[in-house]
């Protein structure tokens, strides 16, 4: 197999090396175009924000390309002198290249392990290059294998259970609590970046209505019209919270907005039938007093919590690491050993029929001369001795062409040996 | 599969299944695979083929405890089985098959000691006459809506733990959303209480026709008799009092469960005409 992979990742580049190496849309179909036609081979490119790589095969022939012919195109096309690129990359061949792109695909290679984002880019390469009509037999192979590989990971293994950014662990925890949220309120205290995303993420629940508290007006007005909510004042804090079922807080305040004896003197008894409320705070310093939490009627979460379930879920995925190793170490013995199959059967298959016609050759006039002397069931036996013999003789040969590929020999001096020897057509 | 050899289904048939099944749903808590949910389906399903192929052939007595424990547990079994195949992410089974076994376990521990129909059952209980059927199938409809009741209270109550300790959301066992489970509990009592008051209602008339006075007498099956009308009286309370909160509501489900679990095995007075 001629395959090769070049490129750097978080661990080798820092992200100024990575950005410069990155390749955007227009760029990516330019360099892949020319990358095929300059070194006649199967091309794929893989852009992410965390890694670059050539995926570069031919399925016969001599070596593709060697890493410096391949540094030295990266850094033609991003104007950038080769040698400065070279201690950032790596290269890996045949066999450890696919294993190499099955751990990325099953994000085992990943700054966070688990995540789910790789796999659909490694996707989004593969259907770039096909598009572009740079993928031939080998990679045509050997990424939708890479995907079904990355898949098995995923279902077989608890590798990408839980989530890992905050503001997702923050809704997790909201879906503990409510089914359906059309007729819940969402209360938005504050402005700050965290919150915005999280509340993109409440917002992706669809909740009935969106209420958003700030000191400034102007500011609760200008969160409001970016989220579809409703301004309120902020001295109606209070009998907003009354109503609400989730309030996301966020505020740069000082110190707590919040207090128990406020929550259980101003706020619980506005609550109707006992209704639960999630708060999820995730302001530093915190604007909630932890001590609402009561895990019934109040649900707390803060920044701590958010982030301690994320560590958690991060330490949870490494000890998934080893059995997603194995299955990916099976996958690419598979994957190896079907490609070579695929490579051997125009050979063994030319072999058996040319083995068959010399066999037909003998079996056919012997019948013919016996014709009368033998039963039905005696000129069975006899051609099933004739294919017998004919399936010993070939095993020696065939079993020596598909070790000789499994060991990665040079199979080409025993394939010419075949064709001498048995006389096959070229 | 003949008749012959479906005649020699026993409990350990289905009791084994239910087992193994459960064992392969832990198991797919710790090792989330499909193979692990797939095989803890069939062994589900083979154990409630067989449960319906025992009660549709001995068809045990549902007026006796023996035969209304394992009937109650081939619907719990049936609830699992399509909780299991509708909510694929969740730990259905881990939750339901538990009670399905001890429904098994305590119907083989009552046939152990009074055999599968020596209780002296009158005709109009077992269906002969109109009402008694009736009887039966209010009591047995309202046992369901219980046990349902329970198996949401009691995920409740480990949903609301998971929060109040502020565990991973995502970690363990996959668990429905507090509001739903208190949705599904409160639906399951508002049915079973309508079934279980006009089935108790139904019983107690006609207990009064066939025996007068039978409740006065004191012995253990009057007790699980008044145990029935307390399971009524929790279930007005969790049906008509104001506010009562989903913590409150799961609590009171488990108790009116198990207080109906007594009753079912101590064989209520209705069962045996006030003797």
């Amino acid at each position: 197999m001629n395959l090769r992979i070049v490129g750097c990742n978080f661990r080798t580049a820092n992200v100024d090396v990575r950005e410069r190496l990155a390749f955007p849309p227009d760029l990516h179909a330019r360099a892949s175009a020319e990358l095929a036609a300059r070194f006649g081979c199967e091309v794929a490119i893989l852009s992410t924000c965390n890694r670059v790589e050539l995926f570069l095969a031919r399925p016969h022939g001599p070596t593709v390309l060697s890493t410096e012919l391949a540094t030295e195109f990266l850094g033609e096309v991003h104007h950038v002198p080769p040698e400065s690129l070279t201690p950032h990359l790596y290269s890996h061949a045949d066999a450890d290249a696919t294993r190499h792109l099955f751990r990325v695909a099953a994000s085992l290679d990943s700054l966070i392990v688990g995540e789910g984002q790789i796999a659909g880019q490694v996707k989004q390469a593969f259907e770039a290059a096909r598009k572009l009509a740079t993928t031939g037999p080998l990679l045509n192979a050997l990424f939708p294998h890479a995907l079904r590989t990355a898949k098995r990971v995923r279902t077989e293994t608890g590798i990408s259970l839980g989530h890992v950014s905050v503001s997702s662990v923050a809704v997790d925890y909201v879906k503990q609590v409510f089914d359906h949220f059309g007729d819940k309120t969402v209360l938005v205290i504050g402005a700050g970046k965290m919150g915005r995303l999280t509340l993109k993420h409440l917002q992706e629940l669809k909740p009935g209505r969106i209420l958003v508290a700030n000191r400034s007006p102007e500011k609760a007005a200008e969160v409001a019209a970016g989220c579809g909510g409703t301004p309120i004042p902020w001295d109606k804090l209070d009998d907003a919270l009354g109503e609400t079922d989730i309030a996301l807080s966020t505020t740069g305040a000082g110190e707590p907005i919040v207090s128990r004896q406020r929550f259980d003197k101003q706020i619980r008894p506005k609550r109707r039938h006992g209704r639960t409320l999630v708060v999820l705070d995730i302001a530093v310093p915190r604007d909630f007093d932890p001590a609402i939490h009561d895990g019934d009627r109040v649900c707390l979460f803060n920044i701590d919590d958010l982030t301690r379930i994320r560590e958690q879920t991060i330490a949870e995925r490494q000890s998934h690491l080893r059995p997603a190793e194995a299955i990916v170490a099976t996958e690419v013995k598979n994957f190896l050993d079907d490609w070579q199959r695929r490579k051997n059967g125009p050979v063994i298959q030319q072999l058996r029929s040319e083995v068959d016609k010399v066999r037909d050759e003998v079996l056919t006039p012997l019948l013919a001369k016996l014709n009368g002397k033998l039963s039905p069931a005696e000129k069975e036996q006899v051609s099933a001795a004739f294919r017998l013999f004919q399936n010993k003789l070939l095993h020696g040969p065939i079993a020596a062409l598909q070790d000789a590929s499994r060991e990665g020999e040079d199979r080409g001096s025993l394939i010419e040996a075949l064709k001498k020897l048995f006389r096959l057509g070229s | 599969m003949s008749l012959s050899t479906l005649q020699g289904v026993s409990h350990t048939c289905f009791g084994l299944s239910y087992l193994l099944a459960f064992t392969l749903e832990l198991a797919r808590v710790r090792w989330p695979r499909t193979g692990l949910r797939t095989a803890g389906l069939v062994v589900g399903a083979i154990g409630l083929f067989t449960h319906s192929a025992y009660l549709a052939i001995h068809h045990p007595s549902m007026a006796a405890p023996y035969g209304s424990l394992l009937l109650l547990a081939w619907v719990l079994a049936v609830f699992y089985f399509y909780g299991s195949l509708h909510h694929t992410r969740q730990a259905w089974g881990i939750f339901v098959l538990p009670v399905v076994l001890g429904l098994v376990a305590l119907s083989l521990v009552i046939v152990s000691f009074t055999g599968t129909d020596d209780v002296d059952i009158p005709l109009w209980l077992v269906g002969e006459k109109f009402w008694g059927a009736i009887h039966g199938l209010l009591l047995l409809l309202a046992a369901v809506g219980l046990s349902v009741a329970f198996l949401s209270s009691v995920m409740y109550l480990v949903q609301a733990r998971r929060l109040r300790t502020k565990a991973n959301p995502l970690g363990g066992v996959k668990i429905l959303s507090l509001e739903r489970l208190e949705a599904m509990s409160r639906r399951a009592v508002n049915l079973a209480f309508p079934m279980l008051t006009a089935g108790v209602l139904l019983g107690m008339l006609m207990l009064n026709h066939e025996a007068p006075l039978t409740l006065l007498t004191p012995s253990l099956k009057v007790l699980g008799s008044y145990g029935l009308i307390l399971v009524v009286a929790m279930l007005v309370y969790m049906r008509y009092a104001v506010h009562v909160s989903g913590r409150r509501l799961a609590v009171w489900s488990i108790l009116a469960f198990a207080l109906l679990v007594v009753v079912l095995m101590a064989a209520h007075p209705f069962v045996e005409g006030g003797r």
